[in-house]
């Protein structure tokens, strides 16, 4: 008997092993396609789209939201958690991948490199965006193909509580000096994540430096690049050490910081916080003429390669409606970032928010992230850069060829 | 006859099973990996290169990869001298005649095990160590004194990621030891004292080779856990946006910054198998010690 149930058990317990290896018999995201399985029903079915995102799941609902109005489309906008692994696995299978996905512009280089990118142009035609902001589409545009949609976006933003400064400063001298006068007994006159590649590259474009260029060109040894860390760096002698995202964003939020340059969920959480928080251009660099010029980050709609032809008619009513003006409105009204359609702007609750004003202020002048793919080892050798000039008192010079060396060498690596 | 001999195999198939598809598999499919061009150019063609990647892997290997390579050997042996002599200490507390509330003691000190070790390094870093906000800064000012940025400099952070380390790793250790130490008949030490033997004498005698046994696959566990710790050293000196300049590079962090954030999974397994065999190496040698060790 004891046998009998040792067997048993062995069977059981082999079973429950490879059940998660079992492949869903159900529906995939993708199934249930248009055309041909629909000719024998007498009301057309609609056709079935899975779009997947990983953002805050009110964007998420926001957007199905905002597909649920389409009449012969059935929508099923899903969160995914770490979705940019998932796609580089299932990114070329019908069975598994979504048809669409929503996410930031700055890994186009790399899907569009594997292969699993559909030019947005196959479904919409590009006249439909001659009323978007011309940044946000650069942003999603990798070696002359649109592959993103763009809905919004975001930037930093100079931003100061009313209380601790009485007028911005228009120039980065000004700032200094104000930091100069005002840093003393754990207060600080101006705070930013100095040592974080995505911050301080703006420094890097106002002397017109770069981290990488379109073509994978790394730009850290520029003189440009060279000449911003120089100058950068008196300012962080009136900032506390650790430059990260908590330290920098606490102080503003405590009252114990009179200025910053971040993101505008800041000033959301400042505000709630009580800081009378006001918003000014990025200040000019006397040296150059030039303002501080930092990265912005475009959200939007791409399509994979592997959704069905079948399909064709479906995601183009999709990403109609997600370049309507509501969409950005929409998801404006969550995010507080700055719709992509310039139409959006004539929306009362887009026009009277300050943030979102102030964003679309600075359209002009902000950079796209770099969507190439060598942008993913650049993050790291940049801080590096950064941390050893700002931190460790590094040559700039020194630092900065060490950098681009390493940088080159990592690019090679990727191939 | 023959059926008996075959049923333990049966038996033990299903174990076999899994232990083959969560571990063998993905070590010979690392393998079959490293030998192909598979990276974000070639995501689903990728080709036989032989051992290209191999090549350029030794590359990587270069002075930077040497004197990780020492930091790690100086982080293991620190770590487990450190772990060891302390754990061992609190074990022989825990374990003194006639202490109240012994359990609640233990309890409180299996705590760090019991959160996950992501979010204690963060507490660490933000609460402890930063610069504005951390106890051991705030603690100095409040004595008058300039505060330290322990993070930043390359001995202060190999030591904050040590205390960091020991932390962690306290609770499996002292458990382990603490076991041993109540496995040891007293009528040993009984005798001993009536023998005339003190505190050294049964220590040497007695406590270190009857917990040796017990104690020796846990130590072998934990060096192999230190020796190829990433998240410490990542967390607190290297994670992106937080780098705070200090190079302590352990070989798993260096060879990550200089092969894995290249998205090349051809090239990172051919360095990955290479770190795998040094390890393999590690540990015949380590047990081969320990078996002549227990003689």
């Amino acid at each position: 008997m004891k046998k009998v149930f040792a067997f048993f058990m062995s069977v059981l317990f082999m079973l429950g092993a490879l059940t998660g290896c079992q492949q869903s018999s159900g529906a995939s995201p993708s199934a249930n396609p248009s055309g041909a399985s629909t000719s024998n029903a007498e009301k057309k079915e609609p056709v079935s789209l899975t779009i997947w995102y990983e953002n805050d799941q009110k964007i998420g609902d926001a957007l199905q939201q905002q597909l649920d109005k389409l009449p012969d489309v059935k929508v099923k906008v899903q969160r995914k958690d770490k979705m940019t692994d998932a796609l580089k696995l299932v990114g070329n299978d019908p069975q598994s991948a979504p048809d669409l996905f929503f996410f930031a512009h700055d890994k186009t280089g790399l899907y569009a490199e594997m292969g699993i990118l559909a030019p947005i142009t196959d479904f919409i035609s590009q006249d439909a965006f001659s009323d978007f902001i011309p940044m946000t589409l650069k942003a999603g545009t990798y070696k002359d193909t649109l592959y993103q949609l763009p809905i919004y976006f975001e930037t930093q933003m100079f931003m100061y509580n009313k209380k601790l400064m009485s007028t911005p400063p228009k120039t980065t001298d000004d700032l200094l000096k104000f930091a100069q006068k005002n840093t003393k007994n754990g207060a600080y006159g101006f705070v930013e994540q100095h040592s974080t590649a995505y911050y301080a590259v703006s420094w890097m474009h106002a002397f017109g430096g770069y981290i990488i260029d379109k073509d994978a060109q790394p730009g850290l040894n520029l003189q440009g690049t060279v000449d911003s860390l120089k100058y950068h760096k008196p300012f962080i002698k009136y900032q506390p050490a650790d430059g990260d995202y908590n330290t920098m964003t606490a102080l503003f939020k405590e009252g114990k910081a009179a200025s910053t340059i971040n993101l505008p969920n800041l000033a959301v959480d400042a505000k709630q916080s009580g800081i009378d928080v006001g918003f000014a251009p990025l200040p000019v660099v006397n040296a150059t003429g030039k303002p501080l010029s930092p990265y912005a980050g475009v959200q939007g709609v791409y399509v994979l390669k592997s959704s069905e032809s079948g399909k064709k008619d479906a995601i183009a009513a999709v990403l109609q409606e997600l370049a309507k003006p509501e969409a950005g409105i929409a998801l404006s009204k969550i995010t507080n970032d700055a719709p992509a359609n310039n139409k959006a702007y004539a929306d009362s609750f887009v026009s009277s928010n300050e943030i979102v004003m102030n964003l679309k202020g600075s359209a002009d002048a902000v950079v796209p992230m770099p969507n190439v793919p060598a942008m993913d080892v650049m993050w790291s050798v940049t801080e590096n850069m950064l941390s050893a000039v700002n931190k460790k008192d590094g040559d700039p010079k020194a630092e900065a060829e060490k950098a681009q060396k390493t940088a080159l060498t990592q690019i090679a690596d990727m191939k | 006859m023959k059926q008996n001999k075959l049923r333990p195999y049966l038996y033990l198939t299903p174990s076999l099973i899994v232990i083959g598809l969560i571990v063998v598999f993905p070590i010979l499919y690392t393998g079959y990996i490293s030998f192909t061009n598979m990276n974000i150019y070639h995501w689903f063609n990728p080709r036989f290169i032989g051992f290209d990647n191999y090549a350029k892997a030794f590359f990587v290997f270069d002075s930077g990869f040497l004197s990780a390579l020492l930091r790690t050997v100086l982080w293991t042996f620190l770590n487990m001298v450190l772990q060891m002599a302390v754990a061992y200490l609190i074990a022989v507390l825990l374990n003194t005649e006639g202490l109240r509330a012994h359990k609640v003691y233990k309890t409180i000190l299996m705590f760090p095990w019991a959160m996950p070790g992501y979010v204690s390094i963060l507490l660490w870093k933000m609460g402890m160590f930063n610069n504005e906000y951390g106890l051991l800064n705030q603690w100095l000012r409040k004595l008058g004194l300039n505060g330290v940025r322990w993070l930043d400099g390359n001995v202060s952070a190999f030591l904050s990621c040590t205390l960091v380390n020991l932390w962690l790793a306290l609770p499996f250790m002292i458990m382990i030891i603490d076991g041993a130490l109540q496995s040891i008949d007293k009528a040993y030490y009984e005798s001993a004292t009536l023998d005339g033997a003190g505190f050294f004498v049964k220590l040497r005698n007695i406590t270190v080779p009857l917990v040796r046994p017990i104690i020796a696959p846990a130590v072998v566990i934990t060096v192999f856990t230190t020796f190829k710790q990433f998240d410490i050293v990542y967390l607190l000196t290297q994670q992106q946006g937080s780098k705070t300049g200090a190079d302590i590079h352990t070989v798993i962090t260096y060879t990550y910054e200089k092969a894995f954030v290249t998205n090349n999974y051809g090239y990172s397994s051919a360095i990955s198998m290479i770190i795998f065999l040094l390890l393999i190496f590690f540990s015949l040698y380590t047990n081969k010690e320990l078996r002549e060790g227990n003689r």
